[in-house]
Protein backbone atom coordinates (compact mmCIF):
# COMPACT_ATOMS: atom_id res chain seq x y z
CA UNK A 1 0.00 0.00 0.00
CA UNK A 2 2.15 2.84 -1.17
CA UNK A 3 2.11 6.33 -2.37
CA UNK A 4 3.37 6.84 -6.24
CA UNK A 5 3.92 9.59 -8.40
CA UNK A 6 1.87 8.99 -11.12
CA UNK A 7 0.80 5.88 -12.97
CA UNK A 8 4.02 5.74 -15.31
CA UNK A 9 5.78 4.50 -11.88
CA UNK A 10 3.06 2.31 -10.83
CA UNK A 11 3.87 0.47 -13.66
CA UNK A 12 7.16 0.11 -14.09
CA UNK A 13 7.43 -0.58 -10.11
CA UNK A 14 4.95 -3.51 -11.06
CA UNK A 15 6.56 -5.07 -13.41
CA UNK A 16 5.59 -8.41 -14.43
CA UNK A 17 3.18 -8.29 -11.12
CA UNK A 18 -0.50 -8.43 -11.31
CA UNK A 19 -1.84 -4.65 -10.97
CA UNK A 20 -4.22 -4.46 -7.51
CA UNK A 21 -5.76 -0.91 -7.60
CA UNK A 22 -5.01 2.32 -8.34
CA UNK A 23 -6.61 5.42 -6.60
CA UNK A 24 -6.14 9.28 -6.32
CA UNK A 25 -4.62 10.30 -3.19
CA UNK A 26 -7.78 12.47 -2.34
CA UNK A 27 -9.65 9.13 -1.99
CA UNK A 28 -7.01 8.11 0.01
CA UNK A 29 -7.17 10.41 2.54
CA UNK A 30 -10.74 10.12 3.00
CA UNK A 31 -10.48 6.37 3.35
CA UNK A 32 -8.46 7.16 5.87
CA UNK A 33 -10.10 9.37 7.95
CA UNK A 34 -13.12 7.40 7.98
CA UNK A 35 -11.46 4.43 8.83
CA UNK A 36 -9.16 5.57 11.29
CA UNK A 37 -10.84 8.34 12.78
CA UNK A 38 -12.44 6.56 15.46
CA UNK A 39 -9.36 5.23 16.43
CA UNK A 40 -8.07 6.33 19.74
CA UNK A 41 -11.94 7.10 20.87
CA UNK A 42 -13.12 5.72 24.25
CA UNK A 43 -16.21 4.33 22.96
CA UNK A 44 -14.47 2.86 20.03
CA UNK A 45 -15.66 -0.83 19.30
CA UNK A 46 -14.72 -2.78 16.65
CA UNK A 47 -16.66 -2.58 13.12
CA UNK A 48 -18.41 -5.33 11.96
CA UNK A 49 -17.33 -6.70 8.46
CA UNK A 50 -20.00 -4.51 6.33
CA UNK A 51 -19.91 -1.48 8.52
CA UNK A 52 -16.12 -1.65 6.60
CA UNK A 53 -17.40 -2.68 3.41
CA UNK A 54 -19.70 0.22 3.79
CA UNK A 55 -17.13 2.91 4.35
CA UNK A 56 -15.60 1.46 0.68
CA UNK A 57 -18.48 1.48 -1.01
CA UNK A 58 -19.34 5.23 -0.11
CA UNK A 59 -16.30 6.20 -1.59
CA UNK A 60 -16.73 4.34 -4.75
CA UNK A 61 -14.33 1.40 -4.03
CA UNK A 62 -16.47 -1.10 -5.05
CA UNK A 63 -15.64 -3.90 -7.93
CA UNK A 64 -14.63 -7.59 -6.60
CA UNK A 65 -10.97 -6.36 -5.46
CA UNK A 66 -12.33 -4.27 -2.38
CA UNK A 67 -14.81 -6.99 -1.58
CA UNK A 68 -13.86 -7.70 2.20
CA UNK A 69 -14.04 -11.68 3.27
CA UNK A 70 -17.48 -12.27 4.92
CA UNK A 71 -19.53 -9.42 3.58
CA UNK A 72 -22.65 -9.54 3.58
CA UNK A 73 -23.08 -6.56 1.61
CA UNK A 74 -24.67 -6.57 -1.79
CA UNK A 75 -22.35 -4.60 -4.48
CA UNK A 76 -23.38 -1.40 -5.23
CA UNK A 77 -25.26 -1.55 -8.52
CA UNK A 78 -26.19 -5.00 -7.51
CA UNK A 79 -28.92 -4.56 -5.68
CA UNK A 80 -32.30 -6.58 -6.21
CA UNK A 81 -35.62 -4.43 -7.06
CA UNK B 1 -14.68 -8.37 22.13
CA UNK B 2 -15.38 -8.27 25.87
CA UNK B 3 -14.99 -5.26 28.36
CA UNK B 4 -11.65 -6.36 29.56
CA UNK B 5 -9.68 -6.66 26.30
CA UNK B 6 -11.76 -3.62 25.14
CA UNK B 7 -10.09 -1.84 28.20
CA UNK B 8 -6.85 -3.01 27.89
CA UNK B 9 -6.57 -2.07 24.00
CA UNK B 10 -7.89 1.52 25.20
CA UNK B 11 -5.05 1.20 27.91
CA UNK B 12 -2.30 0.16 25.12
CA UNK B 13 -3.06 2.77 22.53
CA UNK B 14 -3.12 5.79 25.15
CA UNK B 15 0.41 4.48 26.25
CA UNK B 16 1.53 4.26 22.97
CA UNK B 17 0.30 8.09 21.87
CA UNK B 18 1.49 9.69 25.28
CA UNK B 19 4.97 8.05 24.73
CA UNK B 20 5.07 8.23 21.05
CA UNK B 21 6.17 4.53 21.31
CA UNK B 22 4.76 0.98 21.68
CA UNK B 23 4.64 0.12 25.38
CA UNK B 24 5.89 -3.19 26.59
CA UNK B 25 3.57 -5.81 27.99
CA UNK B 26 5.16 -5.05 31.19
CA UNK B 27 4.77 -1.19 30.77
CA UNK B 28 0.84 -1.96 30.31
CA UNK B 29 0.97 -4.44 33.22
CA UNK B 30 2.06 -1.63 35.60
CA UNK B 31 -0.53 0.59 34.66
CA UNK B 32 -3.01 -1.65 34.81
CA UNK B 33 -2.20 -3.31 37.34
CA UNK B 34 -2.19 -6.85 36.22
CA UNK B 35 0.72 -9.05 35.44
CA UNK B 36 2.41 -9.06 32.33
CA UNK B 37 1.29 -12.30 31.45
CA UNK B 38 -2.53 -11.32 31.64
CA UNK B 39 -1.31 -8.84 28.89
CA UNK B 40 0.34 -11.04 26.66
CA UNK B 41 -2.96 -13.12 26.99
CA UNK B 42 -5.16 -9.89 26.23
CA UNK B 43 -2.87 -8.42 23.32
CA UNK B 44 -2.95 -12.53 21.56
CA UNK B 45 -6.97 -11.78 22.05
CA UNK B 46 -6.68 -8.66 20.32
CA UNK B 47 -4.31 -10.17 17.38
CA UNK B 48 -6.89 -12.68 16.44
CA UNK B 49 -9.39 -10.34 16.60
CA UNK B 50 -7.24 -7.81 14.33
CA UNK B 51 -7.85 -5.07 16.94
CA UNK B 52 -3.78 -5.03 17.00
CA UNK B 53 -0.75 -7.21 15.58
CA UNK B 54 1.78 -8.78 17.11
CA UNK B 55 5.23 -9.81 16.67
CA UNK B 56 5.00 -13.62 14.92
CA UNK B 57 8.15 -14.60 17.60
CA UNK B 58 7.48 -12.99 20.21
CA UNK B 59 4.38 -11.05 22.11
CA UNK B 60 5.33 -7.36 21.40
CA UNK B 61 3.38 -5.31 19.43
CA UNK B 62 3.80 -4.60 16.17
CA UNK B 63 1.13 -2.71 15.10
CA UNK B 64 -1.11 -0.55 17.19
CA UNK B 65 -2.77 0.58 13.47
CA UNK B 66 -2.39 3.13 11.91
CA UNK B 67 0.44 3.40 14.32
CA UNK B 68 3.94 1.27 13.60
CA UNK B 69 5.80 -0.17 16.39
CA UNK B 70 8.65 -0.69 14.23
CA UNK B 71 10.41 1.98 12.15
CA UNK B 72 8.69 1.80 8.05
CA UNK B 73 9.30 3.55 5.10
CA UNK B 74 6.00 6.32 5.79
CA UNK B 75 6.84 8.57 8.85
CA UNK B 76 4.30 11.14 9.78
CA UNK B 77 4.69 14.25 11.88
CA UNK B 78 2.01 14.98 13.57
CA UNK B 79 0.52 16.31 17.52
CA UNK B 80 4.09 17.54 18.19
CA UNK B 81 5.74 14.35 17.29
CA UNK B 82 7.32 11.84 14.57
CA UNK B 83 5.30 8.35 13.78
CA UNK B 84 5.84 5.44 11.84
CA UNK B 85 2.88 4.08 10.00
CA UNK B 86 2.60 0.82 8.63
CA UNK B 87 1.83 2.11 4.73
CA UNK B 88 0.44 4.80 3.25
CA UNK B 89 -3.25 4.53 4.25
CA UNK B 90 -2.30 4.08 7.77
CA UNK B 91 0.27 7.17 7.03
CA UNK B 92 -2.52 9.35 6.82
CA UNK B 93 -4.75 7.62 9.52
CA UNK B 94 -2.50 8.57 11.84
CA UNK B 95 -3.63 11.96 11.00
CA UNK B 96 -7.28 10.76 11.42
CA UNK B 97 -6.92 9.37 15.15
CA UNK B 98 -4.82 11.86 16.39
CA UNK B 99 -6.90 14.02 14.68
CA UNK B 100 -4.41 16.74 13.81
CA UNK B 101 -3.00 18.05 10.77
CA UNK B 102 0.64 16.56 9.59
CA UNK B 103 3.36 16.07 7.33
CA UNK B 104 3.95 12.60 5.47
CA UNK B 105 7.11 11.93 4.45
CA UNK B 106 8.33 8.26 2.22
CA UNK B 107 10.21 7.89 -1.20
CA UNK B 108 8.37 6.89 -4.54
CA UNK B 109 9.13 2.70 -4.21
CA UNK B 110 9.73 2.96 -8.22
CA UNK B 111 12.68 5.74 -8.49
CA UNK B 112 12.94 6.27 -4.57
CA UNK B 113 12.70 10.03 -5.15
CA UNK B 114 11.62 11.53 -1.73
CA UNK B 115 7.79 12.48 -1.66
CA UNK B 116 6.16 14.77 1.41
CA UNK B 117 2.84 15.77 1.76
CA UNK B 118 0.94 17.81 4.00
CA UNK B 119 -2.26 17.01 5.53
CA UNK B 120 -4.40 20.19 6.27
CA UNK B 121 -8.17 19.66 7.08
CA UNK B 122 -8.16 16.14 6.01
CA UNK B 123 -6.57 17.32 2.32
CA UNK B 124 -3.49 16.52 1.30
CA UNK B 125 -1.33 19.17 -0.52
CA UNK B 126 -0.21 17.08 -3.35
CA UNK B 127 -3.36 16.28 -5.17
CA UNK B 128 -1.19 14.58 -8.17
CA UNK B 129 0.10 11.47 -5.84
CA UNK B 130 -1.50 8.29 -6.50
CA UNK B 131 -1.83 5.02 -4.08
CA UNK B 132 -1.73 1.39 -5.22
CA UNK B 133 -2.90 -0.95 -3.20
CA UNK B 134 -1.01 -4.59 -4.37
CA UNK B 135 -3.53 -6.54 -2.52
CA UNK B 136 -7.02 -7.24 -2.64
CA UNK B 137 -9.22 -6.53 0.27
CA UNK B 138 -10.16 -10.37 0.74
CA UNK B 139 -6.40 -11.19 1.28
CA UNK B 140 -5.47 -8.06 3.28
CA UNK B 141 -5.24 -10.08 6.82
CA UNK B 142 -3.44 -13.55 5.16
CA UNK B 143 -0.39 -11.38 6.10
CA UNK B 144 -1.47 -8.04 7.42
CA UNK B 145 2.58 -7.32 7.08
CA UNK B 146 2.92 -8.10 3.63
CA UNK B 147 -0.35 -5.56 2.73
Amino acid sequence: MNLFRSEEHVTRWLGEREPGATIPVTTLSRLAHEWWGDRLSPEWKPRTRDQNQAILDRLGLTGSFWRLPGSSLTPPGRERA
Amino acid sequence: MDERDLALRRLTYRLFVDRGRAPTAGEVAAEAGSTTADVEAGWRRLHDAHALVLNPATAELRMANPFSAVPTAYRVQAGGRWWYANCAWDAFGVCAALRVDGRIETSCPDCGEPLAVDVRDQRPSDERLLFHCLVPAVQWWDDIVFT
